[in-house]
C-alpha cells in the first residue's frame, strides 16, 4: 500500500505527538519510580549477627516509610548486597552504583571496609550512609571533608563513656588493671582511650596484664589463666561479639568475675547471651546506641522492640537503630531539600546539603549528622543487674550520654580533646 | 588453528569490551585480569611442575601492599615502577621461602606454602605501624606511562586507560608464560611433574628447576596483586588469608589447569559467577563449595576440558 502525503503527515504528526507525550511523561514516571537504596549487610562470619540486625532496622524503616506514601510519593526499594572483605565490598558498592543505579547506599560495619568505601563513594559520587563503619584509621579521621560519605559515630565513643563511668563510680576502688580486647584497631584504640582517660582523672593504676585474643575467638582458657595469675582489681574489655559470653563463662568458672570488677564497653551488643549464671551484677556494661529495656524509651522504640521480639523472638540491639536512622535521615533530607525546591524531587547535591546537619527521630531518640558527616547519637551504659524478668543481665541505673559528651569534636584529635577536658 | 582463532577472537572481544559492555561489567574484568596473571604463575607450579601451592595469595598480597606502600608512603605513583618493585620484592621474598618449600612435594609442599601464607597474613595484621594492621593501607590512583588522566573520574580511569593497561599486562604475561612453558625449562618442569626420578636421571636439576618455577610464580602473583589493588583502592590483610589462596586454586580448577589458557578462563568465570551468585543468595559460599565438589568429581579438567580436547599444558 502506498502512503499518501496526507496519511504521511497524519502519521508523522501522531508520532511526534506520541513522542512529545512520552517526553512529557518521562519526569512523571521518574517521580513515581521507586527510590532505590542499596544495602550492604554482613552475612557471614563474626559480623553476620550484627549485619542481620542492621538489615532488620533498615527493613522496618522501609516498611513504615512505604506504608506512609514513601518519600514524596515514591516507594523505597531495597537492593541488598553482602558486606565482606574490603575488596569484595567495594565491588558490590560499584555494582549498586553503576548497575543498579541506586540513589544511596546504606550499610557497612567494619572499619576496614569503611576505609575502602569512603574514597569509593566519593569517586562514584554515590551517597553512602554508614551504619557502624567509620573512615578512621585508628582514632584519626582519613576523610576530613567528604561529600558523599556519611559516617557512623567514632569508634572510641563507647570506651570514652565507659571510662567516664569508671572514673565516676569506681575511682579509689581499684589499683591494678588488666585489658582483654580483640586484636585489631578497635580493641587497641579503646584500650588506649581508657588508659588516657584514667590518667586524665588522676587515677593511679598499674596495668598488670594486656591480652589481645583474635577477634571472634572461642577459647579463652589461656587468657583466663593469665588473668588469674595477674589478679587485677579491674578488667577492661571491648568485646562486642560472641566472644563476650564465652569469655565471661570461662572467667566465671575460674572465679575471676567474683574477684575483679568488670568494664565491658560494648558487650550489650550480644546482651541476650549474657546469662545471669555467669555474668555478675555491678559490672559496667555498654549497649552502644539502643538499650532495648529502657523505661523512658519513646513509643517508636517500644513499638520496634515489640515487633522485633514478636518476629524474631529476640530483643534487638544497637545495629538495628543505626540502620533505621540511615533510612529516616535520608527521607528527612529529601523532604527538606524538596521544600526548598518547590516540592520537586531534589537533585543529589541538594539532598547531600540537606543531610548535613539533618536531625531525625531514631529508635533511641533524636539523632543527627554533623556538618562534617559524622553521626551524633545517644549512648546507653550502666551497672549490670539480675533484678529483671529475663534470664540475662540488664542494667540499672541506665546512664545515657550523647556524642556531644563522648565524641571528639570535628577536626580535633582524640587525645588533644581528652587533654583539654577540665576535670 | 581453530584454537588460535578462538583465542584471538576472545582477545579482540576483550579489547572492545569498554565500548560494548556497561561500565560495571568492565570494572569486573579488572580483577579477572589481575587474577589471570597471578594464576598463570600458580599454574606454572601446579599444571606444569605438579606442585600445588596453598599460599599463592602471599605474593598477590605482597603486590597489593607494594602498590599501597609506594603510593601512600613514598609518593611513587608510576605504575611501571610499582609493577617492577612488586616483581622484584616478590622474587626477593620467594628466594628463602622457595628454597624451603621446594625441598618437599605433594601435601608437604602445600602445607608449607599455606604456613608461609598465614605467616605473612599475621605479619600484615600485627605490624600495625608498617602495614596498617586490620585496616590495611590505601592505594592511590597511579600514573600510567607517566600520565595521571586527571580529566577522568575513577570509573572513567578504570574502564579506560587502566583497563587497556591491565589487558596489555595480561597479554604480555600470557606471552611470557607461553615462552616459559614451551622452553626447555618448561619441558623439564613437565618431565619433573611426570617422573622426578627419571628427570633427575637424564640430568634435570629437579630442585633447582622447581625453585625457579616457584620464584617465577611469585613474580606473576605479585604483578597480579598490583593490578588487583588499584580498583579496590585498599590493600588489606585478607588478601593474604588462606581462603584467598583457596579461591586461587578454585579458579585454576574451574578453568582447567591442564590447559595453558585455563587460568584465564577460570579467573573470568569465577569473577562473573561470584558477581551473579552473590546477588542471588546469601549462601553463595555454599553454592561455590558445591560447585567445587562438582568440578572436582565430574569435570576435573575444568571448563576448558569441556570444550577443548585433551592437550598437555
Amino acid at each position: 500500500m502506498r502512503t499518501t502525503r496526507r496519511q504521511f503527515l497524519a502519521l508523522s504528526g501522531g508520532a511526534l505527538g506520541t513522542a512529545a507525550l512520552r517526553l512529557d511523561a518521562a519526569p512523571a514516571l521518574a517521580q513515581n519510580a521507586p527510590v532505590k537504596i542499596g544495602v550492604l549487610a554482613a552475612k557471614a562470619g563474626v559480623l553476620a549477627p550484627v549485619g542481620e540486625s542492621g538489615l532488620r532496622g533498615v527493613q522496618w524503616a522501609t516498611e513504615r516509610v512505604n506504608a506512609a506514601r514513601g518519600i514524596l510519593g515514591r516507594r523505597i526499594e531495597l537492593i541488598v548486597e553482602e558486606e565482606s572483605s574490603p575488596k569484595d565490598t567495594v565491588e558490590r558498592f560499584r555494582k549498586l552504583s553503576l548497575q543498579d543505579r541506586v540513589d544511596a547506599v546504606s550499610g557497612a560495619i567494619s572499619t576496614g571496609v569503611g576505609l575502602a568505601l569512603g574514597p569509593v563513594a566519593e569517586e562514584m559520587k554515590t551517597i553512602w550512609l554508614s551504619w557502624d563503619a567509620t573512615t578512621q584509621k585508628g582514632v584519626e579521621e582519613t576523610l576530613p571533608k567528604p561529600k558523599y560519605s556519611f559516617r557512623s559515630t567514632d569508634n572510641e565513643c563507647e570506651a570514652v563513656m565507659a571510662s567516664l563511668l569508671t572514673a565516676r563510680h569506681l575511682k579509689g576502688k581499684f589499683r591494678t588493671v588488666a585489658g582483654i580486647n580483640p586484636d585489631y584497631s578497635y580493641g587497641r584504640d579503646n584500650w588506649a582511650a581508657f588508659l588516657a582517660i584514667m590518667k586524665k582523672y588522676g587515677i593511679e593504676l598499674s596495668v598488670v596484664s594486656e591480652l589481645w585474643p583474635k577477634l571472634g575467638a572461642t577459647d579463652f582458657t589461656a587468657h583466663v589463666a593469665a588473668l588469674g595469675q595477674a589478679r587485677p582489681d579491674l578488667i577492661f574489655s571491648c568485646f562486642w561479639a560472641g566472644d563476650t559470653p564465652i569469655f565471661l563463662k570461662q572467667a566465671h568458672a575460674a572465679g575471676l568475675t567474683a574477684k575483679s570488677k568488670l568494664v565491658l564497653t560494648t558487650g550489650g551488643g550480644v546482651h541476650e547471651a549474657l546469662k545471669k549464671d555467669f555474668t555478675p551484677e555491678g559490672a559496667i556494661l555498654g549497649y552502644n546506641c539502643l538499650y532495648f529495656d529502657w523505661a523512658r524509651a519513646s513509643a517508636l522504640q517500644k513499638e520496634f522492640v515489640r515487633w522485633h521480639h514478636e518476629k524474631f523472638k529476640e530483643w534487638p540491639n544497637y545495629e538495628s537503630d543505626h540502620g533505621y536512622f540511615t533510612i529516616v535521615a535520608y527521607k528527612a533530607a529529601v523532604e527538606r531539600a524538596a521544600r526548598a525546591a518547590g516540592g520537586k524531587w531534589p537533585a543529589p547535591d541538594a539532598i547531600i546539603q540537606a543531610l548535613e546537619g539533618i536531625e531525625a527521630e531514631s529508635l533511641s531518640g533524636p539523632r543527627r549528622f554533623r556538618e562534617d558527616h559524622i553521626m551524633e547519637a545517644t549512648f546507653f551504659q550502666g551497672m549490670t543487674t539480675h533484678k529483671n524478668a529475663y534470664d540475662f543481665v540488664t542494667i540499672d541505673p541506665v546512664e545515657t550520654m550523647t556524642t556531644k559528651q563522648i565524641q571528639k569534636p570535628s577536626g580535633v584529635g582524640l587525645y588533644d580533646w581528652i587533654n583539654s577536658w577540665k576535670v | 588453528m581453530i584454537r588460535r582463532g578462538l583465542a584471538l577472537a576472545a582477545a579482540a572481544l576483550l579489547a572492545l569490551a569498554p565500548l560494548l559492555a556497561p561500565p560495571y561489567q568492565v570494572t569486573l574484568l579488572l580483577p579477572a585480569f589481575a587474577y589471570g596473571i597471578a594464576l598463570l604463575g600458580l599454574n606454572l607450579l601446579f599444571g606444569t611442575a605438579g606442585l600445588l601451592s596453598f599460599g599463592h595469595a602471599l605474593f598477590v598480597a605482597l603486590g597489593a601492599y607494594t602498590a599501597a606502600g609506594l603510593t601512600t608512603r613514598y609518593g611513587v605513583l608510576s605504575f611501571e615502577a610499582i609493577v617492577a618493585a612488586a616483581a622484584g620484592l616478590a622474587a626477593v621474598v620467594a628466594v628463602p621461602v622457595g628454597l624451603l618449600c621446594v625441598r618437599y612435594v605433594k601435601i608437604y609442599f602445600g602445607m608449607l606454602t599455606l604456613a608461609f601464607g598465614m605467616l605473612f597474613y599475621s605479619f600484615l595484621y600485627k605490624f600495625y605501624a608498617l602495614t596498617g594492621g586490620d585496616e590495611g593501607l590505601r592505594v592511590l590512583r597511579p600514573l600510567l606511562l607517566g600520565r595521571p588522566f586527571a580529566e577522568l573520574d575513577k570509573v572513567g580511569f578504570l574502564t579506560g586507560p587502566f583497563y587497556y593497561y591491565a589487558l596489555a599486562l595480561l597479554a604480555l604475561a600470557t606471552l611470557a608464560m607461553r615462552r616459559i612453558v614451551r622452553s626447555p625449562f618448561g619441558l623439564s618442569l613437565r618431565a619433573i611433574r611426570e617422573n622426578a626420578d627419571k628427570a633427575a636421571f637424564v640430568g634435570v636439576s629437579v630442585r633447582r628447576y622447581r625453585f625457579y618455577a616457584f620464584v617465577i610464580a611469585a613474580v606473576f602473583g605479585a604483578v597480579g596483586g598490583t593490578l588487583l589493588a588499584v580498583p579496590t583502592g585498599l590493600a588489606d590483610p585478607l588478601l593474604a588469608y588462606w581462603t584467598h589462596s583457596g579461591n586461587l586454586v578454585f579458579m585454576l580448577l574451574l578453568g582447567g589447569f591442564e590447559h595453558f589458557l585455563g587460568p584465564l578462563v577460570g579467573a573470568l568465570a569465577f569473577i562473573f559467577l561470584q558477581d551473579l551468585v552473590m546477588s542471588l543468595t546469601a549462601y553463595w559460599r555454599f553454592v561455590f563449595g558445591a560447585l567445587l565438589a562438582i568440578v572436582v568429581v565430574f569435570f576435573p579438567r575444568g571448563l576448558l576440558g569441556l570444550v577443548a580436547p585433551e592437550r598437555p599444558a
